[in-house]
């Protein structure tokens, strides 16, 4: 009982009851709206935990894959009339030949030198994006159509948070599974030892490249996602600031736990909502609890509370 | 006699420095070769270059008759390789059993889609390989340590543990760097005891130890280094009557 209340199967159930429950609480609009946002950040956090989290390799330019991502399809689609449903899996397929493109060059760096490059990676894409304004409308962005199902407009806030609860569901199912599988424990070798994994018969280099681009392609589907959602989109989509932001998630949740990276989602995108009240102190007192959660649950806040929980279950 | 490993030439430079020097030596199938040397002799570096982790400045080696130039890590563990470290390469962020099961990888059934999805083949095969991960951390003496996190053992567990993730792949050769450093007397006794249970299991063992007293138990042959080079090779009798290897290393111990 306290192994399946502690195992990832339990936490997929009660994501989905707390996801379907959810929307009695929702108010207004403007409450879908911020529940829509919380989903996008989580299902990005949770690709990138598998980077980042479980393979132990750094990205800092996460936010130019989702950017990318909102781009391709909204520009097939507002400017050379693609359905869609067509211009959606392209985005998908650009972001993930690049991210496999620049991995191998990429990935044989670490540390610092990782960190590094990721981040000048995503700045290049925010570049492009402002400057190519015959393409993107430069920085002032670009207006993008809804999705079109046979003839049907996918509008409103509560078909949205239905799809993208959806998605998070999903994603959520494929990590957990992919994490507990001969996949998922060569990816953790990877960080664990590096040799070791080499000489257990890992393909590291294979390995890190692949989740790299896995990583990469679930944000490209949030992104091609929240262009069409919000029907507008700027450069700063795949900006530095949205990079950090990722990967604050998934340290503040917890590295290394799925459910980590949602909460983390979670908090990071509610905080700034709530804080509002605080006026011009909104940014240090964000920045203060972020900085206590790190002192006082160095681990990120899931790993801690579950360790918690299972003492408190033995 | 087979040779299971054969090298000619073997050379391996870091700036000046000849860590392996002109070796050419080979490896019986189905025995115990130790390599002793005082530090700094290129034990590890010899290691490292068999089992890939290096590229040889000169020289090659085969396994099975087969030249391995240019092999990574990766496809000689497919080639039946596999070792323990000096210092311990244990995965920290794993539990216990989890470490042993990424030994097993290669007999794993690696489709990412399968992965993904959990296809009912994959979980039988991911059942079978915990079933066979915890027979071996028996088999190595952490029975009962099966459920922990690699982070809460013993430095003498995670010794073991090394062991019993080497042993997953059903290696043909297995290579052990120091499995005995800082254990005590009890504990390098039980080590000698697992490397005869293992060498038992038909695996060829090339043992790097500066305990004597387990060397000279448990070897078949013995190759002495000295900066680098060959400085005798034989049975325990012939090594320990080796005039070269007493005024060297031993006399000096
Ligand atoms: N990666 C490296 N770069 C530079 N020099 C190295 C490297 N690895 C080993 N050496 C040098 O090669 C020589 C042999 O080192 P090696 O680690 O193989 O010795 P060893 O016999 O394993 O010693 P010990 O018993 O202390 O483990 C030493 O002089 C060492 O400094
Ligand atoms: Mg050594």
């Amino acid at each position: 009982m306290r192994n399946w209340i502690l195992s990832g199967r339990a936490g997929l159930l009660l994501l989905a009851v707390v996801l379907a429950l959810a929307p009695l609480g929702f108010g207004n609009p403007y409450h879908y709206d911020i529940a829509i946002h919380v989903l996008i950040n989580a299902i990005v956090a949770v690709g990138l935990n598998l980077l980042v989290g479980y393979a132990g390799q750094v990205s800092l330019g996460h936010a130019g894959f989702f950017g990318l991502g909102a781009y391709v399809t909204g520009i097939l689609s507002a400017h050379y009339g693609w359905h869609t449903l067509l211009s959606i899996p392209m985005a998908l397929v650009v972001v993930a030949v690049l991210a496999f493109a620049v991995a191998r060059p990429i990935l044989r760096l670490s540390g610092h030198y990782l960190a590094m490059a990721t981040l000048g990676l995503g700045i290049l894409i925010t570049i492009v994006l402002r400057t190519e304004g015959w393409l993107t409308g430069g920085p002032d962005g670009m207006i993008v159509p809804p999705i079109e199902i046979l003839g049907w407009q996918l509008f409103g806030e509560a078909y949205w948070y239905a799809l993208m609860a959806a998605l998070l569901v999903l994603a959520v199912w494929l990590a957990l599974n992919l994490i507990d599988s001969p996949v998922g424990r060569a990816l953790r070798a990877v960080h664990g030892s590096d040799v070791a994994a080499q000489v257990a018969g890992v393909n590291t280099t294979r390995y890190k490249v692949l989740i790299f681009v896995v990583s990469a392609v679930f944000a490209a589907l949030t992104g091609a996602l929240t262009a069409h959602y919000s029907g507008f989109i700027t450069p700063d989509l795949g900006g530095f600031m949205r990079s950090i932001e990722f990967v604050t998630m998934v340290v503040l949740g917890g590295m290394a736990s799925t459910f980590g990276a949602i909460v983390g989602a979670l908090v990071l995108t509610l905080l700034p909502q709530l804080l509002t009240g605080f006026d011009e102190l909104e940014m240090v007192v964000f920045g203060a609890v972020l900085m206590a959660v790190i002192i006082f649950m160095p681990r990120g806040l899931v790993p801690s509370l579950r360790t918690l929980i299972g003492r408190f279950l033995r | 006699m087979t040779h299971l490993l054969e090298t000619s030439n073997l050379t391996k430079t870091f700036g000046g420095v000849h860590a392996v020097a002109d070796l050419s030596f080979g490896v019986e199938a189905g025995a115990i070769q130790a390599i002793i040397g005082p530090n700094g002799a290129g034990k590890t570096t010899l290691i490292n270059l068999l089992t890939g982790i290096y590229t040889p400045s000169a020289g090659d080696v085969r396994i099975d008759g087969r030249d391995t130039r240019g092999l990574p890590p990766h496809r000689l563990a497919g080639l039946g390789l596999s070792r323990t470290f000096q210092n311990l390469q244990i995965c920290m962020n794993m539990s216990a059993l989890e470490n042993v099961m990424v030994g097993r990888h290669l007999r794993m059934n690696r489709s990412f889609t399968a992965a993904l999805l959990r296809l009912p083949a994959l979980r039988r095969g991911d059942a079978d390989c915990r079933r066979r991960a915890a027979e071996l951390m028996d088999f190595v003496g952490l029975g009962d340590l099966t459920e922990r996190d690699a982070d809460t053992l013993s430095y003498g567990a995670l010794k073991r543990l090394e062991i019993a993730r080497a042993l997953a792949s059903e290696p043909k050769l297995l290579l052990l760097d120091e499995p005995a450093a800082g254990l005590n007397a009890n504990e390098t006794a039980a080590i000698e005891t697992l490397i005869r249970r293992v060498a038992e299991l038909g695996i060829t063992v090339i043992l790097v130890e500066h305990d004597m007293k387990l060397v000279m138990a448990i070897s078949d042959r013995i190759l002495v280094l000295d900066h680098g080079k060959q400085l005798a090779i034989g049975t325990p009798a012939e090594v320990r009557a080796d005039p070269a290897v007493i005024s060297a290393y031993l006399g000096a111990a």
